[in-house]
């Protein structure tokens, strides 16, 4: 049947697919709590002397709201749900006019609309499966000179996809109008391919169809070079060893002065990063298969290498 | 993995496959068939017109007798009100359909298997008419001695043609065989439009069966002999609406069934149904503007799976709840189909077959007019609690006690002016729809509007699969017999499970990626 052919010669790797053949099969479900709860993550990342963006405080219940008032001479700072999915309930506030914040999307908030949205995180809005969930604030990225080209509101992040401790697969996500200023592809943001060797960014997608310029800003949007390309490649071979989840994604963000940060990790990585780079991952999860064999354990080094004879022949 | 779920579902198959085998096989004794016995699958269809007002149905119910068995009897009320009572003097069991309101037109259905024998009796001899009946009788008998309406046993004109039929005879069995003789001899056979009286009958000489049967019953009362009317069905393959009624009396301490009309004497055939005892009619109904109703007979495809472990032998007005269990793990099949094979997202995994469920009291076209009114209203007014600031808790019992509101205000509308089938709408998952409106204004928020009206027609298409999936009444009533089916559902539910293709939908979505791989611009 040619016609079923062109799937499988597609390499693409489907729902289906990733739910049972590689989630379930390489992340054990006792790692998940270490990347679905980001204030774990961001614990763990210190632990191991990897970059995240500075945690401001916590907020775990109604009493600890009292120290949101602390952030009253802040002009910048992200507020975020600890189990939050899908991008969901994130507040970026980017600037102060008088009492009022400033958000990324450009709408203003007074003291009470953050508490309210504080207090809605609290009490699982947001959260995978409406559970009670904390509230975070964190430091607010700048975004790094190299993508002022190409970007609208928010800021750009990368995403990694980790399998077996190998990065097989890159995408940078650029936030749109559409998206409101959130870097996640089904809100509306585009993502474009990155070459693995060299970091370049190649074509893009926006909602499932395939771009060459940014809808916002009409920029052409490959041709980029990612900065700090070989760090952000070994930190993302580093943290398979910190959390031992055999297949996820790692968000990156490159701050102005502060250079790569890892924002979160993602047990249960979306599948458009393979039409951002036009081409299925199938065909680099068997070559990992194939070069890894069974060995359990293969220190980053070695990994490394796997690493580089896998994206030549695909890059 | 893959192979190892296989062989559980083949497992699975195979547990469903031999239960239902040994329950037809080697069923519980009194279910068990012999090689030559036939079984009737009867299906009663009543066909109710109401006139807006209270409205009521009863049909007497065949019962087990020591020649007819009835097994796997199955009940759709269509939400009327049913229940049953037994009649203390006759044994009777009387089924009652009720309705509160009935406007529109209901198709209620009563449906059995049936496994009749013939039987012949011996009369015996020397048994004597008695002189004082109801001494010699218990007095439960004094109704099958005394004149009724429509059998004047103390009619003059009886008694005086009852003398000139026996004469001095004193012996039962020789009186019986007399009055029988000449009702067969006399009265000839027609057809009419409600049956004669026993007087009516004797002065025309012409009845139908119910006619005669009166005759029969009024001469065998006056000579003394309990007797009385017995109801019910001739069977033969084929839709049929016409009942028969013949005989019994009561000699040397058996009921003897006679026939005058198709000549059995002390004899009943394999294809004769009871359904009561005494001088009834099989059906009565008040309030309502038309009633037809007609029998389905078949030779059954449903073999009888009574056993003490059958859900038939749960009380009746349990069924309907059953049903509703029984078909929920049909609903999950179809979500599930719908989400790893199709591709479509719903608001809540399984909101869709619970919507489906209450669907089916009221109509399709309403449940979903009205879920699409509840929750753009519930919407509006979960967008109005954001702007006050409601912590989420407080703000979903708001939206729950707004979704009361509007769905009494519905069932008030749908009183005074459309159909009252919207009385049921207060079978709606109420804590279900409240989530819905939550999950749909997140999503609009948060995704856009185009994608939560693209979850909210997703979400419908799939309740309306499974709502015709769940109405498949062969389906049903095999579910209902043979439980072991849900078996059967978890082994393609495991399947399902195991499917890593692509999803319909993914089709759309990845198209650029299978038509365009690898071109760069």
């Amino acid at each position: 049947m040619s016609w079923f052919n062109i799937f499988k010669q597609s390499g693409i790797l489907n729902m289906n697919r990733r739910n049972a053949n590689v989630i379930l099969r390489h992340n054990l479900r006792r790692f998940y709590p270490f990347v679905d709860d980001k204030l774990r993550t961001k614990k763990l990342l210190e632990e191991h002397g990897i970059p995240a963006p500075k945690l401001y405080f916590s907020i775990a219940d109604n009493y600890d709201l009292k120290h949101i008032r602390q952030v009253e001479e802040l002009k910048e700072f992200a507020v975020k749900p600890a189990r939050g999915a899908a991008g969901r309930g994130i507040l970026v506030l980017v600037d102060k006019e008088n009492d009022k914040w400033k958000t990324a999307a450009g709408a203003l908030l007074s003291m009470e609309d953050i508490i309210y949205h504080v207090e809605n995180i609290l009490s699982g809005l947001y959260s995978l499966g409406g559970v009670d969930d904390s509230a975070f604030l964190e430091y607010c990225i700048r975004t790094h000179n190299a993508f002022s080209r190409i970007t609208y509101h928010g800021v750009p992040d990368i995403r990694v996809i980790v399998y077996r401790g190998i990065p097989l697969m890159s995408m940078l996500r650029l936030p749109t109008k559409k998206s409101g200023g959130k870097a996640n592809l089904h809100q509306g943001a585009i993502g474009v391919g990155v070459d693995m060797v060299e970091g370049v960014t190649l074509g893009g997608v926006y909602r499932d169809r395939f771009i060459d310029t940014h809808p916002d800003t009409n920029a052409v949007v490959s041709g980029l070079q990612i900065p700090f390309w070989r760090h952000i490649l070994e930190v993302a071979v580093k943290t398979f060893d910190v959390f031992k989840l055999g297949y996820f994604g790692v968000d990156f963000v490159i701050d102005a002065s502060l250079g790569p940060l890892i924002l979160e990790l993602n047990a249960r990585p979306g599948l458009s990063i393979q039409l951002a780079n036009r081409n299925g991952i199938m065909p680099r999860l068997k070559l990992a298969d194939k070069l890894l064999g069974d060995k359990k354990i293969m220190g980053p080094e070695q990994r490394m290498e796997v690493f580089h004879t896998i994206s030549k022949k695909f890059d | 993995m893959n192979r190892t779920v296989f062989l559980l579902a083949v497992l699975l198959v195979m547990a469903a496959v031999n239960l239902t085998t040994v329950k037809l096989r080697y069923g519980d004794s009194t279910t068990h068939l012999k090689p030559n016995e036939q079984l009737w699958r009867v299906n009663l269809v009543m066909n109710l017109t109401g006139q807006g007002k209270a409205a009521k149905v009863r049909f007497t119910l065949p019962k087990d007798t020591e020649r007819q068995f009835l097994y796997n009897e199955h009940f759709d009320d269509q939400g009327l009100n049913f229940y049953i009572r037994e009649r203390s003097l006759t044994k009777n069991r009387i089924g009652f359909w009720r309705a509160e309101l009935l406007e529109s037109t209901k198709l209620v259905q009563y449906t059995f298997s049936c496994r009749l024998n013939k039987k012949s009796y011996a009369i015996p001899e020397g048994e004597k008419l008695p002189k004082d009946a109801l001494k010699k009788y218990p007095p439960e008998f004094a109704v099958w001695l005394d004149s009724s309406r429509y059998i004047q046993a103390d009619d003059k004109l009886i008694k005086a043609e009852l003398k000139k039929i026996i004469g001095r005879k004193k012996e039962a069995a020789v009186v019986v065989r007399n009055i029988y003789d000449f009702i067969q001899g006399k009265v000839s056979y027609r057809s009419e439009k409600g049956s004669k009286d026993a007087l009516k009958t004797l002065e025309k000489l012409t009845a139908d069966c119910g006619g005669q049967a009166r005759l029969f019953v009024a001469l065998c009362r006056a000579a003394k002999i309990p007797s009385r009317i017995v109801g019910g069905l001739v069977i033969k393959k084929g839709v049929k609406n016409i009942t028969h009624v013949w005989a019994e009396s009561h000699i040397g301490g058996q009921w003897i069934p006679f026939d005058v009309v198709n000549k059995y004497y002390a004899f009943i055939p394999d294809n004769y149904l009871e359904f009561y005892r005494g001088d009834y009619s099989l059906f009565k109904h008040t309030g309502l503007s038309k009633f037809e109703y007609f029998f389905i007979i078949n030779k059954t495809k449903v073999p009888p799976v009574d056993n003490p472990w059958s859900l038939y032998v749960l009380p009746v007005h349990f069924h309907n709840i059953i049903m509703v269990l029984l078909l929920l793990p049909v609903g999950t099949l179809v979500v599930s189909f719908f989400r790893n094979v199709i591709g479509i997202s719903t608001l809540g995994t399984f909101s869709p077959v619970l919507l489906a469920l209450a669907f089916r009291e009221i109509s399709l076209e309403m449940g979903l007019l009205s879920v699409t009114v509840i929750v753009l209203l519930g919407w509006l007014v979960r967008k109005i609690l954001d702007g006050l600031k409601i912590l989420l808790i407080p703000k979903l019992s708001v939206i729950i006690t707004m979704v009361v509101i509007l769905m009494l205000a519905l069932m008030l509308i749908g009183f005074h002016f459309g159909t009252k089938s919207m009385l049921y709408i207060s079978l709606f998952p109420i804590v279900i729809m409240s989530w819905i409106i939550e999950r749909f204004t997140i999503i609009q928020i948060e995704d856009g509007v185009f994608t939560a009206l693209r979850t909210m027609v997703g979400t419908t298409l799939v309740t309306v699969v499974a709502y015709y999936v769940m109405g498949i009444s062969i389906l049903q009533s095999y579910l209902f017999s043979f439980p072991e089916g849900l078996l059967i559902i978890m082994a393609v539910l495991l399947l399902l499970g195991r499917y890593t293709g692509m999803r319909f939908m993914e089709l759309f979505r990845f198209k650029d990626l299978i038509f365009k791989r690898g071109k760069r611009s």
